[in-house]
């Protein structure tokens, strides 16, 4: 949802003559180095924050932000960071495996039949308004210490999102093309194939791109809560050390990998999974 | 609806045909009604099954007896209301530095692009590292679940507003900027009203991940709460009066999301709808 504080391009006005077309080619110019200067200044402020906290709280209770990027540095180095981290992104994309198996067939069911909106629809709308504390501790509950609990949470947090999402894809179908088949005698599994499950794929993948952060987010507590491995694991060992600056580090690789899974992996793997169908780039995202 | 492979299609019947030759028994076992009591029906046989299952996990007899014996001990007010104290006021200061904030992001492409990133981060980052670390920098009081709700909440309602001020029409605020229409009257005007809609949509969601950050503070910074409460049963290894907090809970923000904000949600976006 950030995507859309991105991108204030800055077109150039049609102008008729080469003066005024320099003009405006270097107000925008202009403009778009006022605002790069800005973002800089944004990051730049969050360090004076940072900095600042740390010299009022003293650094052992905020350490300050080189002292967390050398300990992050350590945590690559070590080798800690790929194990842990490889491990947390199995058992997330584990779970939107479980929440895709479960949430698209109920969501196929509510966008088609009115009974089956009217059986699911309360509960997928609760279920998508329980914090993702309560998801954490039920799953550590039904399946103790064991990894199963981090994928069953990721499930529990997105089969909802991907649920109404398909539900939406579904109506959105165009009734026109389903009555022409059926016009021509195709039977109801081509129509399934052919013609449904194109339309939600697009739909799927929002709702895993949207809930990606979230999902992410649950595993990690769940980790924390009763976790062997992973990084929410390893955020909890450091909490119990008293360690704050490594557990700010992990919190800084956490985040950047998120970015990076979220920017490069799910946008490309939509980018290549929709290519067929250029115009809807746009209302996909 | 079956037509392959025929020479002539069948003559289709007419919804109000088919309305009439349905029992009446079918239509109200097909009702909404009924489908959200056999929902209802349905979750109830999925618990027990899964508390047979399970020897862990749970009946919903226990969970309701838990429930009753928490009642009698006078637990639940107390607990009940500091949290809601603590989560009142930070999602209430969410809500005030939220609008500021968006309203200042949506109205300039500069201030845009200084927030852009510390809203990013601060999107990105989980609710539990703010419990940790508020609980180590506050302690076990009150401020700890405060700041983290504050803080766990503030990026969404940002976004949000930010979203709907920028949708606001382009052609009116050029407008009152040229008739030089003074920046606060812009805002009250013409801004506010148009985005009343997104505020609330901010805030619904403001107040969905504001309760995983004060429940979360309060599970680690144990001073009274419902939080602490679970986590005391938790502890205790009975999952029974977990659960049963779990069903206070979750009761109380189903109810308070269905019949506060969904109805404020529907008044703020009256205008755009009819």
């Amino acid at each position: 949802m950030t995507e859309q504080l991105v991108g204030a391009a800055t077109a150039a006005p049609p102008a008729d003559r080469d003066g005024r077309e320099a003009g405006a080619r270097r107000t925008a110019q202009l403009r778009r180095w006022r605002r790069r200067g800005l973002l800089v200044l944004g990051w730049l402020a969050m360090l004076l924050l940072w900095e600042f906290g740390s010299w009022w709280y003293g650094s052992r209770l905020l350490p300050r932000p080189h002292e967390v990027f050398l300990k992050a540095v350590e945590i690559v180095e070590s080798g800690n960071f790929v194990t842990d981290f490889s491990a947390s992104v199995l058992k997330t994309f584990a779970g939107f495996a479980v929440a895709a198996a479960v949430g698209a067939p109920v969501g196929y069911l509510m966008g088609r039949y009115d009974y089956w909106r009217a059986f699911f629809h309360d509960g997928v709308t609760i279920a998508g308004t329980i914090p993702a504390i309560v998801y954490a501790v039920m799953s550590l509950i039904v399946f103790g210490l064991s990894n199963l609990g981090p994928i069953l949470a990721v499930a529990l947090v997105s089969a909802p999102y991907i649920a109404l999402n398909v539900a939406e894809g579904i109506r959105g179908v165009d009734r026109s093309l389903v009555t022409m088949s059926e016009a021509f005698g195709r039977t109801p599994r081509q129509i399934r194939r052919e013609v449904l499950i194109p339309t939600i794929v697009p739909f799927v993948f929002a709702a895993i791109r949207m809930c990606f952060a979230v999902a992410w987010k649950v595993e990690a507590l769940t980790e924390v809560f009763g976790g062997r491995n992973g990084v929410g694991f390893q955020i909890r060992t450091e909490y119990q050390l008293y360690d704050i600056g490594a557990v700010l580090a992990w919190m800084f690789l956490f985040i950047a990998f998120m970015l990076v899974i979220e920017r490069l992996v799910l946008f490309r793997a939509e980018a290549r999974l929709l290519a067929w169908r250029p115009e809807e780039r746009g209302t996909a995202l | 609806m079956s037509t392959a492979s025929q020479a002539t299609v069948d003559r289709r019947r007419s919804t109000s045909e088919i309305e009439r030759s349905t029992p009446a028994w079918r239509r109200r076992l097909t009702s909404d009604r009924a489908a959200r009591v056999a929902a209802l029906l349905s979750f109830l046989l999925v618990w027990v099954l899964l508390s047979l299952l399970f020897r862990r996990v749970p009946g919903p007899v226990e969970v309701v007896q838990r429930l009753g014996e928490e009642f009698a001990r006078g637990e639940v007010f107390g607990n009940f209301g500091s949290t809601l104290y603590r989560f009142g006021i930070g999602v209430a200061l969410a809500t005030v530095v939220g609008i500021a904030i968006g309203v200042l992001m949506g109205l300039s492409s500069l201030s845009r692009a200084f927030f852009e990133s510390p809203v990013l981060v601060a999107l990105s980052i989980p609710a539990i590292i703010w419990a940790f670390l508020t609980v180590m920098w506050f302690g076990f009081g009150d401020l700890s679940p405060i700041v983290t709700t504050f803080l766990t909440s503030v990026p969404f309602v940002v976004v949000n507003v930010a979203q709907g001020v920028r949708g606001v029409s382009r052609d009116l605020r050029d407008m009152s900027s040229t008739y030089h229409v003074p920046v606060s009257r812009q805002v009250r005007d013409l801004v506010l009203p148009a985005v009343a809609g997104y505020i609330a949509a901010g805030v619904r969601f403001a107040i969905i991940i504001g309760w995983n950050g004060v429940l979360l503070a309060e599970w680690f910074g144990g001073g009274g709460g419902v939080g602490y409460r679970a986590r005391w049963w938790y502890d205790a290894n009975r999952f029974g009066g977990f659960a049963a907090w779990v069903v206070l809970f979750v009761g109380f923000i189903v109810l308070l999301d269905r019949f506060v904000l969904d109805r404020a949600i529907r008044r703020a976006f009256r205008w755009r709808d009819s």
